[in-house]
């Protein structure tokens, strides 16, 4: 699924639904395992450390730091024409270091390993929200 | 199952931009090849495998289409290039366990003028993370690896010219081979000078997305004997392992599934590191092959970059390390053409860029990035 500027758009499965409704509502919302207290990304019903279904969904800090990133210079689809070269950070969660996320970033200058980034809700479109990644001010 | 299953024959088309045909075509024009290469005929044939991301014929259509009237066994593995090496050491299962006698295994695609990886022209892979990167412009592969490289380089000091040297020296064995699609000989400096495609990416990073299909035939060691070629032996195969997605639960992007699955494999082909011979190592990126490095342990941890600046994966060095120039250089058959280069050496059919006393060769598959899983054989000179 793709925007009118030809971009990629959120697309929800059975799974991931609570996750991206809670990006529409200026959440960072992961399942957590009520038996291992672990949180598990992707989103999925089951717990990948201890097979426990049970779960609830818990409100994140929305803070992480930076664990990698790259600057992409190729259009690899054609509404990235007008966009590159453009950058994608890899954030580990400070909730749980196993952990990290891809996203845009809303940085001014290249990224810094293990730098302090917290989560911007983006609006892509009316009916979608994504998350880029900004610094956090010393 | 050590020694018991062999490769007896090989079978290349053109690797090319743009083939022209249809992947029916070219999985037929390989699989012939290779049963020509054995000595036999499409009714030796009672097995065949192969592995897609929705991109190629089916191992049934192409049963069909070859006249199988009695396909014992077959293989229609979904899956990318960390699976490759794996469908050959299923089909030597099935050979071993007496279910089929004759198996061909191949690898079909139009990558470059029909399925570009990543999708330019069609949607990405289906992949259960593809949802959760593609809004950022992150479905790619350059970019999935390129935040590994990252890390290494700044974890360990990896620099750009140890990545290029890679390059470099996949490109002094393409000279000799005259399948490679690149053969002119490339410094450090045509390196540096190459654009960017994913910083810290530049283009000679890349493989060569390619139109092209390999085949190999599978067979008993013991009838492999009595064909064309010279057996070459399955002393090893393994797949499997990490348990990892690309973003969870993995902390350590700088240590692959390879790390994990190296020492079921060696124990299995009862060898180590230090009997390897030549490696053929899954290089999508320069990068793929220094972590492979490390985590086949030829070096440790950190140190792939030296290893290769010392000129040891180098043509007369202590492990060729793609001797055909690599998916960088001959094409990106996505797996199955290291296996084939493999099969070369160790006939001591590789003119030129023959490495001397060859007998052991390992040959890996995508180091389980994206999937987790990973896949690899080690294969030997008949004795």
């Amino acid at each position: 699924m793709s925007d009118a500027d030809g971009l990629p758009l959120p697309h929800a499965d059975r799974d991931s639904g609570p996750f991206w409704q809670a990006l529409r509502e200026g959440e960072l919302r992961l399942p957590q395992c009520l038996a291992c207290e672990s949180l598990r990304f992707p989103p999925r019903a089951v717990c990948n450390r201890c097979a426990s279904f049970d779960t609830k969904w818990v409100a994140l800090s929305g803070r992480g730091t930076i664990a990698s990133w790259v600057r992409t210079h190729q259009v690899f689809a054609p509404g990235y024409r007008d966009k590159v070269p453009y950058w994608n950070v890899q954030v580990t969660l400070v909730e749980q270091a196993d952990i990290q996320l891809i996203g845009g970033w809303a940085g001014t200058v290249e990224p810094r390993l293990d730098q302090p980034v917290r989560a911007r809700w983006v609006a892509r479109g009316p009916e979608h929200t994504v998350l880029d990644w900004e610094p956090i001010p010393d | 199952m050590r020694d018991q299953v062999a490769i007896a024959g090989v079978g290349y088309t053109e690797f090319s931009r743009d083939s022209g045909v249809s992947t029916l075509t070219l999985a037929s024009r390989a699989v012939l090849a290779a049963l020509e290469d054995a000595g036999l005929t499409p009714a030796a044939l009672d097995g065949v495998a192969t592995f897609r991301v929705g991109d190629s014929v089916t191992p049934t259509i192409l049963a069909q289409a070859l006249g199988m009237q009695d396909l014992h066994w077959y293989l229609d593995q979904f899956g990318g290039g960390s699976c490759s090496h794996s469908v050959v050491g299923q089909a030597a299962l099935a050979i071993h366990a007496g279910v089929a006698d004759t198996v061909v295994c191949y690898r079909a695609l139009n990558a470059r003028s029909e399925f570009r990886m990543g999708g330019t022209g069609r949607p990405p892979v289906d992949a259960v993370e593809t949802q959760y990167q593609a809004p950022y412009g992150f479905f790619t592969p350059p970019q999935q690896f390129a935040m590994a490289a990252r890390v290494h380089m700044e974890r360990f000091g990896t620099t750009h010219e140890q990545l290029g040297e890679v390059a470099v020296r996949q490109r002094g064995f393409a000279v000799d081979n005259e399948r490679a699609r690149l053969r002119d000989p490339i410094t450090l400096d045509d390196y540096l000078a190459s654009r960017w495609v994913v910083e810290p990416f530049r283009l000679f990073d890349c493989c060569l997305e390619t139109d092209g299909a390999v085949a190999l035939v599978l067979t008993s060691t013991e009838r492999a004997r009595d064909l064309r070629q010279p057996p070459v032996l399955l002393r090893g195969a393994a797949w499997g392992s990490g348990s990892t997605l690309y973003s969870n639960q993995q902390p350590d992007p700088t240590r692959s599934a390879a790390a994990d699955l190296a020492p079921r494999l060696y124990a299995q082909a009862g060898v180590g590191p230090e009997d390897i011979d030549l490696a053929e190592l899954y290089d999508c990126f320069t990068y793929s092959v220094l972590v492979q490095l490390e985590d086949y342990g030829f070096c440790a941890k950190g140190e792939a970059g030296d290893f290769v600046q010392s000129g040891a994966t180098a043509r007369g060095g202590a492990l060729p390390v793609n001797t055909h120039g690599g998916f960088l250089c001959e094409g990106y058959v996505h797996g199955l053409n290291h296996v084939t280069e493999a099969v070369a050496q160790l006939r001591g059919q590789a003119g030129a860029r023959q490495v001397a006393g060859a007998e052991l060769a390992l040959s890996t598959a995508q180091p389980g990035y994206i999937a987790g899983c990973t896949s690899a054989l080690v294969l030997r000179k008949d004795a």
